[in-house]
């Protein structure tokens, strides 16, 4: 859209500093210390899974943009977040031509054939991920040991599959099996409340998503704060939950997002073939943002309720 | 006069009957064929699952579909069942190959299953199913301990080991009662 | 008044069944993991087709309006089991993959869509060429999404392994979603190529 010289103005507008650029550099800065984390237990392996990740996200963007001569836009930081989203929830075993791969789908097939930023139904970043873990499920779900460097098992499989629980203290810290970016709660946790200080996301579908997981996992009789700490809940509950494009924006609607996204992961968690739901309870949740925002929507001042 | 009720059903009524005829003819003409891919396909499951076998014979009167195999001299190398069960996505059909006096199995093979191509379809590899044959009817068959799983298909693994350990003493019971057993 | 060969090359490009007029999306959709078993589909749809295409054309005037429907889907059903009892016969491996979809041939919307469309208005020689080139349309359709799906998702064609042992399958292609993702970019792609066509006009 270029609207040249259109200046419509008769009200002072108040102008506000937000433009998708500063957006989207808080949530870089926000990410950054759970992606310094990942690098410290990972090392070089994840390091180069953030690099490529991102670069490929970028140009694939660009590419596309340049075949359906649209203006270029990479340099407003959106495919940035897309490809390291993407590396934080992949395992850091993973071979870098696959993290290539998942970034050129979750830019292409996520994003730009629908026509690119705040078109997409679906979380870019997931949609990646989601196209990875079908595609190559056994490398998605090889995971190692950051202390050791051997395979291991994520804290939520060893519970499903030999019913063994992490300790707390390892959940928080992230030196646990599990994606890049999904071990260390805590740095998550800090982001997130960053991004909250900033005033970027709202506070009510990370409160209502975490909010039903504990208290659904304390009712079915699980422990709350084992399933709060573990997975990519911290990571999908702060960052991807919260995409302005793909979620509610009605007040209400996201607490309803943030609702049914938790039912969801407790039940996958819980019930479901996977060990982790927080992927498809987001991507799900996705399809549902046009239909709560419609029920949700707040009524017109001084429009008359008609029964 | 087109549109008479008459001539609607006398209309329908010739499409039928021709199209009833055709059926007729050419089910005559394919169902030697059905039947025989059908039963071809029995004899290399029971087959298979019976090294040494080249005959087989029907047991009567048992829960499972249950076979005999004996081999060129007429001597009886085992006897072949059909298992089924619960996989991840739907159910699993097997038959299995056992030889009941050293009370071990002699092979297995996978009939039938929907599981995820690629992963759990694996199943369905020689290299899977290869692992059952010489080991004693009374192993655990536990996945991951004594069978050994597909790499990212725990479950289906389990399914199939699961199947067979359910199925081998219902088996053996059914084929004593046969009288099979003395 | 279309020159007869036209009534043939329709289906192939212009009216492709597939790729232009959406028909017939659930084997499409549901049989094209494999070149092969994508080709075998098309053959079988062709081979429906065929027989009722022309049978209907030969029928018409003696039809009746009323019941024209109902006759329609008992010749159709007619050929669809001769299909079935046939491949069920002769190529049994291909029956035990294409299973369930080849009875569901009877409610693909391109079989009862050139009858009533076609068929049931032109002569038996028109309807022959019209069912061949429909046929040979959605085959070629079928099988190029099969070939796109087995190269990706098993790393061979019609079989025939492409790559080494090292070569890693993409297993989404083998899925339903692969599926629904080649269909979709191919959709894509065509619609390009042929605004592109327009364009040149």
């Amino acid at each position: 859209m270029d609207y040249g010289n259109l200046v419509v103005s008769s009200s002072p507008h108040i102008r506000s500093e937000d433009t998708v650029q500063r957006i989207m550099m808080d949530v870089i800065i926000a990410l950054l210390p759970a992606t310094a984390a990942s690098i410290y237990f990972f090392g070089f392996r994840a390091m180069a899974i953030v690099v490529v990740s991102i670069l490929a996200a970028v140009a694939t963007e660009a590419v596309i943009q340049k075949i359906r001569k649209k203006p270029v836009t990479i340099s407003d930081g959106s495919a940035v977040i897309t490809g390291l989203l993407l590396a934080l929830t992949i395992s850091p075993a993973m071979p870098l031509w696959m993290t290539a791969v998942g970034a050129v789908v979750a830019i292409g097939i996520g994003k730009q054939v629908y026509g690119g930023l705040g078109s997409n139904p679906f979380n870019p970043a997931l949609v990646g991920r989601a196209f990875l873990v079908v595609t190559f499920p056994v490398h998605m779900t090889t995971w190692i040991n950051p202390m050791d460097g051997v395979s291991s098992a994520t804290p939520l499989n060893l519970l499903k599959m030999q019913g063994i629980k992490t300790g707390y203290m390892p959940l928080l810290l992230g030196n646990v099996g599990g994606s890049l970016g999904e071990t260390s709660a805590l740095l998550l946790l800090i982001g997130g409340i960053y991004l909250l200080y900033r005033g970027i996301i709202d506070w009510r579908i990370p409160v209502s998503y975490l909010g039903t997981v504990a208290v659904l996992t304390l009712v079915l009789g699980s422990d709350p704060v084992f399933h709060l700490l573990a997975g990519g809940l911290m990571l999908g509950a702060f960052f991807m939950a919260t995409d302005m494009v793909t979620t509610p924006v009605t007040k209400s609607g996201r607490l309803v997002f943030g609702i049914g996204a938790g039912l969801l992961v407790v039940i996958i968690r819980l019930y479901g073939g996977y060990p982790e739901g927080v992927l498809f309870s987001i991507l799900l949740m996705n399809t549902f943002t046009p239909i709560i925002d419609r029920y949700t929507r707040p009524r017109i001042y001084g429009e008359v309720k008609t029964k | 006069m087109k549109n008479s009720t008459a001539r609607l059903i006398i209309v329908l009524a010739i499409i039928s009957i021709g199209s009833g005829l055709l059926l007729a003819l050419t089910y005559n003409f394919t169902i030697p064929s059905i039947e025989a891919n059908a039963a071809r396909e029995q004899e290399i499951a029971i087959l298979e699952t019976l090294p040494g076998a080249t005959k087989y014979e029907e047991i009567a009167g048992t829960e499972y579909s249950m076979y005999k195999g004996f081999d060129d001299t007429g001597k009886l190398i085992g006897i072949s069942y059909v298992a089924e069960g619960g996989g991840f996505q739907g159910i699993i059909k097997m038959m299995i190959g056992i030889n009941p006096e050293k009370e071990e199995i002699t092979g297995i093979k996978i009939l039938s299953h929907s599981e995820t191509p690629g992963l759990g379809a694996r199943i369905g590899e020689a290299g899977f199913q290869g692992q059952f044959a010489g080991k004693s009817i009374n192993d655990s068959f536990v996945a991951k301990e004594d069978v050994e799983a597909i790499t990212g298909a725990t479950i289906s693994s389990k399914a199939v080991a699961g199947i067979i350990k359910d199925s081998l003493p219902k088996a053996m019971e059914q084929y004593k009662a046969s009288g099979g057993g003395k | 008044m279309k020159s007869t060969s036209y009534e043939f090359f329709k289906g192939l490009w212009k009216e492709n069944p597939t790729f232009r007029l959406l028909l017939g999306m659930c084997p499409t959709l549901a049989v094209t993991n494999a070149a092969i078993n994508g080709f075998a589909m098309g053959l079988a749809t062709t081979f429906v087709l065929l027989g009722s295409n022309i049978m209907i054309a030969a029928l018409k005037k003696l039809i009746p309006d009323k019941v024209r429907i109902p006759s329609y889907i008992i010749i159709i059903a007619t050929f669809v089991t001769i299909a079935d009892l046939g491949l069920a016969a002769y190529f049994p491996d291909i029956y035990k993959v294409l299973g369930l979809f080849i009875p569901l041939i009877v409610v693909n919307c391109i079989i009862l869509g050139r009858a009533e469309a076609f068929a049931s208005r032109n002569s038996v020689g028109a309807s022959l060429l019209d069912a061949l080139g429909m046929g040979a349309g959605f085959t070629w359709a079928l099988t190029l999404l099969g070939i796109i799906r087995e190269i990706l998702g098993m790393g061979s064609v019609f079989g025939i392994k492409l790559f080494g042992e090292s070569f890693i399958s993409w297993i989404i292609f083998i899925l339903p979603p692969g599926a629904f993702l080649t269909l979709g970019l191919l959709l894509g792609l065509f619609n390009a190529l042929s605004k592109k066509k327009a364009e040149a006009n």
